[in-house]
């Protein structure tokens, strides 16, 4: 990355709307032209930067200095208000306290125990739909671990709980720009900010959880009180909704790719590497953004401080300056750098456990089905995140 | 240019790296085998486990707090000199390094 090269040019101007449901539903073409017309772009319908070639996309996501995540990684004012100051939000030393006390139940280490039980229930379920032939892969199979396990884990109060599906597919819908979309969801956030804060408290969790343990982490000293409800959000929204649409989503790649499927099933070691395939090539969520601390060049273009930047994964994703022929799915390419999970002092905190469900599922498919074939589906029609809300397949 | 050397069981490769990269990195486009990286340089997965072992080992900076934590997870056991490549950039201050790969990874 350069960013001293001597002569700054003028930064790239574009105004192809990114949110529009058409580019939502495929993106693809509308990335490619930014990629190809700079390092940024400015995007002239909402006034803020586009990074979607790889490498500007990593950088800016390992360059908390420049692009602090304090001042909100939405890209409206009223939602980078809401959160301010839970751990998505933060900075420097706040921010690895918090991330800290949040990733505790999240390490290789800590998540180890919980495999046999992940395995076993992944494996009944996959048991269950295979026999019967046809089911819903996104609300039958992609649900399934997420709700029963990971909900149990954080252990919010049972009132209430069904709720979280909901609230996390708001919230990202909230991290959008201020465009309908965005305000359509803005009021379910006070429903949920107010059950982070009057009902995910000490008393009223399950006992031995990992929100209890945020608590516990706040009266030992290690995070501010205050924050407790704020990182509640750190668990409520990103640990569902997220894994369900990448296993959404890879069964859609293996139905499309058969031949990708069976190299998977002859060789079930290659699991992990399609995983991380599925997610370079439909990254679960597509953006965040970064305020801008000071003027900074990326090469040659200069970046204005006080300006704010969209890092869009799912484009740096599909780069072909760093992924040859990123638009074929390679279930052996093993892409373990992919900007799925976005990358820096902010990647995905959940990524371990969300390997862990994914990896359990798919070698439980893999013994049990030869083909997938998609008889209806119907795409997410959201902000930031990509998958499936319906995929009724029938397994053979 | 910077040299670094990576023993992997009885062998050993020392490879030429470009400052801007991590150890991990380097250790990938070699084809260095043993080193996962599971994710992707993030301090997450232990995965790029090394026993630093020789050469300018007082330049390297200290263990970070995430990279702590994730050393308590790693397969083969932790030593005092224990790192995870991906938490060490490469600098020309840390020319002749010497890192064993971690046996078992996962
Ligand atoms: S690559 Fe995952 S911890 Fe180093």
């Amino acid at each position: 990355m350069t960013t001293t090269a001597p002569a700054t040019t003028i930064c790239p101007r574009s105004d192809f709307d990114v949110y529009t449901d058409s580019a939502l539903l495929d993106p693809w073409p509308g990335y490619r032209e930014l990629r190809d017309a700079g390092p940024l772009v400015h995007l002239d319908r909402y006034g803020m930067f586009a990074a979607t070639r790889y490498d500007t996309v990593s950088h800016v996501l390992r360059t908390p200095e420049v692009f602090p995540s304090g001042e909100g990684v939405m890209m409206n004012d009223e939602m980078n208000q809401v959160l301010r100051g839970n751990t998505l939000c933060s900075d420097g030393e706040a921010h690895d306290a918090s991330r800290r006390v949040i990733a505790r139940p999240l390490t290789p280490k800590a998540l180890r125990p919980l495999h046999d039980e992940i395995r076993a229930e992944a494996r009944g379920l996959v048991d269950r739909l295979t026999a019967r032939g046809s089911f819903d892969a996104a609300g039958d199979l992609a649900h399934h671990l997420p709700v029963t396990i990971v909900s149990n884990l954080v252990g919010l109060p049972e009132e209430g709980r069904e709720r979280m599906l909901v609230w996390a597919s708001e919230m990202f819908n909230c991290f959008g720009p201020m465009n309908e979309r965005t305000q359509r969801s803005l009021s379910v956030l006070g429903e949920m900010m107010e059950y982070a804060t009057t009902q995910a408290v000490p008393g009223k969790l399950k006992p031995g959880s990992w929100a209890e343990a945020v608590h516990d982490a706040a009266a030992r000293g290690e995070v501010d009180p205050g924050k407790c409800p704020v990182m509640m959000i750190d668990y409520m929204g990103p640990s569902l909704d997220t894994t369900i649409f990448a296993i959404s989503s890879a069964v859609w790649l293996f139905a499309e790719n058969p031949d990708q499927w069976d190299l998977v099933r002859e060789n079930p070691s290659l699991v992990p590497s399609a995983i991380n395939e599925v997610l370079r090539m439909e990254a679960p969520i597509q953006d965040f953004s970064r305020s801008v601390a000071v003027d900074h060049e990326i090469d040659g273009v200069l970046l204005p401080r006080g300006s704010r930047v969209i890092a869009f994964y799912g484009a740096g994703n599909r780069d072909e300056r760093h992924y040859p022929d990123p638009d074929r799915f390679d279930v052996t390419r093993n892409p373990t750098d992919h900007l799925g999970f976005g990358a820096g002092p902010h990647a995905c905190v959940g990524m371990n456990l969300a390997r862990l469900e994914m990896r359990a599922l798919f070698e439980a498919l893999a013994e049990k089905v030869t083909r997938f074939e998609v008889q209806h589906s119907e795409r997410a029609l959201h902000n930031i995140l990509r998958g499936f809300t319906r995929l009724d397949v029938t397994v053979h | 240019m910077p040299k670094i050397t990576y023993r992997v069981g009885g062998d050993s490769t020392t490879v030429d790296a470009a400052v801007g990269t991590s150890l991990m990195q380097l250790a990938l486009q070699n084809a260095v085998s043993g080193i996962v990286a599971e994710c992707g340089g993030n301090a997450m997965c232990a995965t790029c486990h090394v026993y630093v072992e020789d050469g300018p080992v007082d330049r390297l900076a200290d263990v970070g707090a995430a990279e702590d934590e994730m050393l308590d997870c790693t397969m083969s056991p932790r030593e005092p000199n224990s790192r995870l490549s991906c938490q060490i950039p490469m600098t020309d201050e840390i020319d002749g390094l010497v890192v064993r790969v971690a046996d078992e990874q996962h």
